[in-house]
């Protein structure tokens, strides 16, 4: 933490950064929650810990941020990834933006900011990215973590042995739940579009309607738009109110990248960008 | 005050005679993450130490979608048909007392003038069950809102679990009396005494803020510079709004079912959102999420204050429990408390 | 009773006032509705197009003419660009009418001066007619009317037809760089020709209404005359959905624009959030 605050401190006070995004303690003893640093003070409100789920990549396109100078921030490998995405994806400047890599131990499981259950969230199960893989200073050090079975994975498979009308129940069930609060498009740092495809009028191309057909249209197009893009931080999943597992979605959209592009998001700075790029060897195959 | 005693063999009973009488259910799932009907009275479970569900009631009562009309555009003109108003009388089983008082809160503004008759049906075929609670935590605080663990405000019958197996219910309105009627061979007398006693032992949240001072002080410190820490952190969504048990803002929008017919849908807004006061000349009033975040609380707890005469806030915690980034209206209403105690 | 459900209007007539704006003369299908339909001066409505939606707008035409409503709009969005679509016997709905009104009985024996932008001259309209047909019951009316180019000027006919009365002092005006050729009006921004044509405050009512950055610096003209907050008076344009007070959409502080407005004097605005 020390080493974290007085990085930051630094930063701030050598004009390196004009602020710094990262987290801070909320009320009660389990919480963090995002904290804007500007000068020393605040740099020493800022904590690192289990409890720092957010990706905070989401910040860095906010207009209130974007374009307004170096901009800090406090990451982990799996928000490195959705910084890299943004590069890539030409939204941020690789430039203006000066990443404090945290190592990491994985995050908690959050059912909600109250903390309940305090296991290895989903989204650090497996993760590959403890050290991010894009970082202007280091901080803190990986140790061994004990590593439950990857569910997710487990309940796609079983949804993938269904046969479609049995998938398309599992999906209608879960979608009906939907409030159309926007939740998850918002914490989603790749959902950045000025003006979203579920708010354009003219043509209304979603129903705004929070009923069965427009919940399907929206969330199924949302997890194309994150198709080959999503880097898998589990922030809409985890904010969804209504329990939706758009993680589902958004990990199968991957797998497919995977397997048929060989393509993950967000890993390197070198790679092109799946939807981005035409490539004649592309397969299409898959398209059924 | 008038009061029963139920043991929970009857409670199982009474909700099986109910769902004969074509009264439907509506109670907190198990999940934890909405109410929901139940068709089996072996699905009654309800307990004071559940903790709120994600969502609260208020979309059966308000629904997140609804048709107001249908239209079909036809060669000789347009006709209109009238929406159906749901005649499904619905018993909310086991309500919270920050869940129960929402009705009454948005009954006002559903009826000052103009009376929203989509509401109103709705609102009257309902009967609020409501229960003593001992769930607490940190973003609990019925207490700082005129409301308690133990208020039957906006309750019909209000249920206190006496031991395990057993509770009281006192009748707290007319119309849960006239509900209960045909079912008093399944209640025994009980002595309100008692669960008054009941209530005396009761562990209180303890009271963070007095709604009064946030009041005036939003009233005299509209530009002030706090409102800008959560609004720069604020992702501008509408989980705070829509699992709210009192927020009601809507949006009307048309919606085409084929060629020339559609119908109209009364459905959830927010102020949260940016589009939501953006005019079709590009002009937006509240341009900026602080001003959007200020517009929440201000109108929580001063514009619906002055106007209604109500605080448009239960104290059920639940938009902080779900904040994205752990934006708590609990202690932001406490650190408004104390700026206006350090007279800031 | 679905206080949603519009009633239906027929177009009986359209107007092309510039190349986006139109204004509609609208008349109810039902009789007994058209027979005891009646509205203030300054009184809005939500006027739809059925599978495209609502869209708010004042009512344009005078109350001292009744058996018709005339709306104008300017095609911005999905429905006002879908209305500008209609021909005329086409069907629109409208609910209404909404909020509340100009003083008009206050305002007799009293001088009128009215002061309007763009497409704000439609609420400014209403009122001009109000007091124009009852012309005797009012002091002197002036009428100060400014677009950006003598393109954008609406209700072209009508600023002739004030301008030809002897009792009515009007000044139109473009804004520098908008005058055309054979344009014998006035060229400059609306506060400044308010400052050249009026002269004094009293026993004065000003109605003033327009783009935001009009009103903002006509307010500083009209106090430097003398204009006390409470006589003059404007209209809010929040976006509207439901114009009953229930949505939340044009809630400003304290107020509903929709039900405590949309008009509104400069004394009471001032006590308002600046979130309109």
């Amino acid at each position: 933490m020390n080493e974290l605050r007085e990085k930051a401190k630094e930063l701030l006070l050598n004009n390196t950064v004009k602020l710094i995004i990262g987290y801070a303690n909320g009320n009660g003893h389990n919480r963090t929650y995002p904290f804007i640093a500007r000068n020393a003070a605040d740099a020493n409100r800022l904590v690192f810990n289990e409890y720092c789920v957010n990706n905070l990549a989401v910040y860095l396109t906010r207009k209130e941020f974007k374009g307004k100078g170096i901009i800090g921030i406090v990451a982990k490998g799996c928000d490195v990834k959705a910084i890299i995405q943004l590069i890539q994806e030409n939204q941020i400047n690789k430039d203006e933006v000066y990443i404090i890599g945290m190592n990491c131990n994985g995050a908690v499981n959050q059912l909600d900011n109250s903390f309940e259950k305090t296991t290895l969230a989903q989204k650090c199960i497996n993760c590959t990215v403890r050290t991010p893989a894009l970082y202007h200073a280091l901080i803190g050090t990986t140790k061994d973590i004990e590593e439950p079975a990857d569910t997710l994975g487990e309940k796609i498979k079983e949804v993938e042995k269904l046969n479609a009308d049995s998938r398309w129940d599992f999906w209608e069930a879960q979608f009906e739940k939907c409030i159309k609060c926007y939740a998850c498009r918002q914490v989603c740092p790749l959902c950045y579009c000025e003006q979203c495809i579920v708010d354009k009028t003219v043509p209304r191309w979603i129903e705004s309607s929070a009923h069965t057909r427009g919940n399907f249209s929206w969330n199924i197009i949302r997890a194309f738009h994150l198709s080959g893009r999503c880097i898998g931080c589990g922030e809409c999943e985890r904010v969804c109110p209504m329990d939706i597992p758009l993680s589902m979605l958004n990990r199968k959209m991957s797998i497919i990248a995977k397997k048929e592009f060989d393509y993950s998001a967000g890993v390197s700075l070198d790679s092109p960008t799946l939807v981005g790029t035409y490539n004649m060897k592309d397969r299409q195959d898959f398209i059924k | 005050m008038d009061e029963k005693l139920i043991t929970l063999n009857n409670l199982k009973i009474f909700a099986e005679e109910l769902l004969k009488a074509n009264y439907t259910l509506i109670l907190q799932d198990k999940q934890g993450i909405r109410w929901e009907k139940i068709s089996n009275s072996d699905e009654l479970h309800i307990s004071s130490k559940l903790k709120p569900t994600k969502a609260s009631f208020k979309e059966f009562v308000f629904s997140k979608t609804e048709p107001i009309f249908y239209f079909n555009n036809k060669n000789d003109g347009v006709e209109l048909i009238d929406s159906n108003l749901s005649a499904e009388k619905m018993v909310f089983f086991g309500s919270k007392p920050c869940d129960a008082k929402s009705i009454n809160i948005m009954s006002k503004v559903f009826n000052w003038d103009y009376k929203d008759n989509f509401f109103n049906t709705k609102a009257e075929n309902s009967i609020v069950i409501g229960m003593l609670c001992e769930y607490r935590d940190e973003f609990c605080f019925c207490t700082s809102v005129n409301l308690s663990p133990v208020s039957s405000d906006g309750s019909d019958l209000f249920l206190i679990p006496t031991d395990e197996n057993n509770f009281a219910i006192r009748i707290v309105t007319e119309k849960g009396r006239e509900f209960i009627q045909p079912f008093l061979k399944l209640f025994a007398e009980g002595n309100p005494e008692t669960t008054d006693q009941i209530f005396k032992k009761i562990n209180l949240p303890e009271k963070g803020f007095e709604s009064e001072v946030i009041r005036s002080w939003i009233g005299n410190n509209f530009e002030h510079k706090y409102f800008e820490r959560a609004g720069e952190i604020c992702l501008g969504c509408g989980q705070c709004a829509f699992v709210c048990p009192v927020c009601h803002c809507f949006d009307i929008v048309d919606e085409e079912c084929g060629y020339s017919c559609g119908r109209r849908m009364k459905n959830w807004d927010a102020c949260q959102f940016s589009l939501f006061t953006l005019h079709g000349s590009g002009h937006n009033p509240r341009h900026n999420q602080t001003q959007r975040y200020r517009q929440r609380i201000s109108h929580k707890f001063k514009y619906y204050v002055d106007k209604f005469d109500e605080i448009l806030c239960t104290g059920c915690g639940r938009c902080s429990r779900g904040c994205p980034v752990g934006i708590d209206i609990g202690q932001i209403a406490k650190e408004v408390h104390s700026l206006a105690a350090n007279k800031v | 009773m679905n206080i949603y459900k519009p009633e239906l209007m027929v177009i009986k007539n359209i107007i092309d006032e510039t190349k986006d704006t139109r204004t509609f003369k609208l008349q109810f299908k039902d009789e007994e509705i058209a027979k005891s339909f009646s509205f203030k001066a300054g009184q809005f409505g939500e006027y739809s197009l059925f599978g495209e939606g609502e869209s708010t707008f004042c009512i344009a035409s005078s109350p001292t003419r009744s058996g018709y409503i005339e709306c104008s709009f300017k095609k911005v969005g999905k429905v006002t660009s879908a209305l500008a679509k209609l021909d005329v016997g086409d069907v629109i709905g409208f609910r209404g009418p909404y909020g509340n009104y100009f003083p008009i009985e206050e305002m007799k024996g009293k001088n009128v001066l009215f002061i309007a932008g763009g497409i704000g001259l439609a609420p400014v309209r209403c009122v001009i007619w109000n007091v124009l047909d009852l012309r005797k019951d009012f002091k002197a009316v002036t009428i100060v009317y400014g677009a950006r180019s003598v393109e954008d000027l609406i209700y072209k006919k009508e600023l002739d037809e004030w301008q030809s009365m002897p009792d009515v002092k009007t000044f139109v005006t473009v804004d520098p760089g908008g005058q055309s050729n054979d344009w014998k009006g006035e060229v400059g921004f609306v506060p400044a020709i308010v400052e050249k044509a009026v002269q004094q405050s009293e026993n004065t009512i000003a109605i003033v209404c327009g783009p935001p950055i009009m009103i903002k610096f006509t307010i500083p003209v009209l106090t430097k005359l003398g204009f006390a907050e409470e006589n003059i008076i404007t209209t809010l344009e929040n976006r509207m959905k439901c114009g009953l007070g229930k949505c939340g959409r044009c809630n400003v502080g304290n107020v509903y624009v929709c039900k405590d407005g949309p008009v509104f004097t400069y004394q009471q605005l001032k006590t308002l959030p600046a979130e309109y």
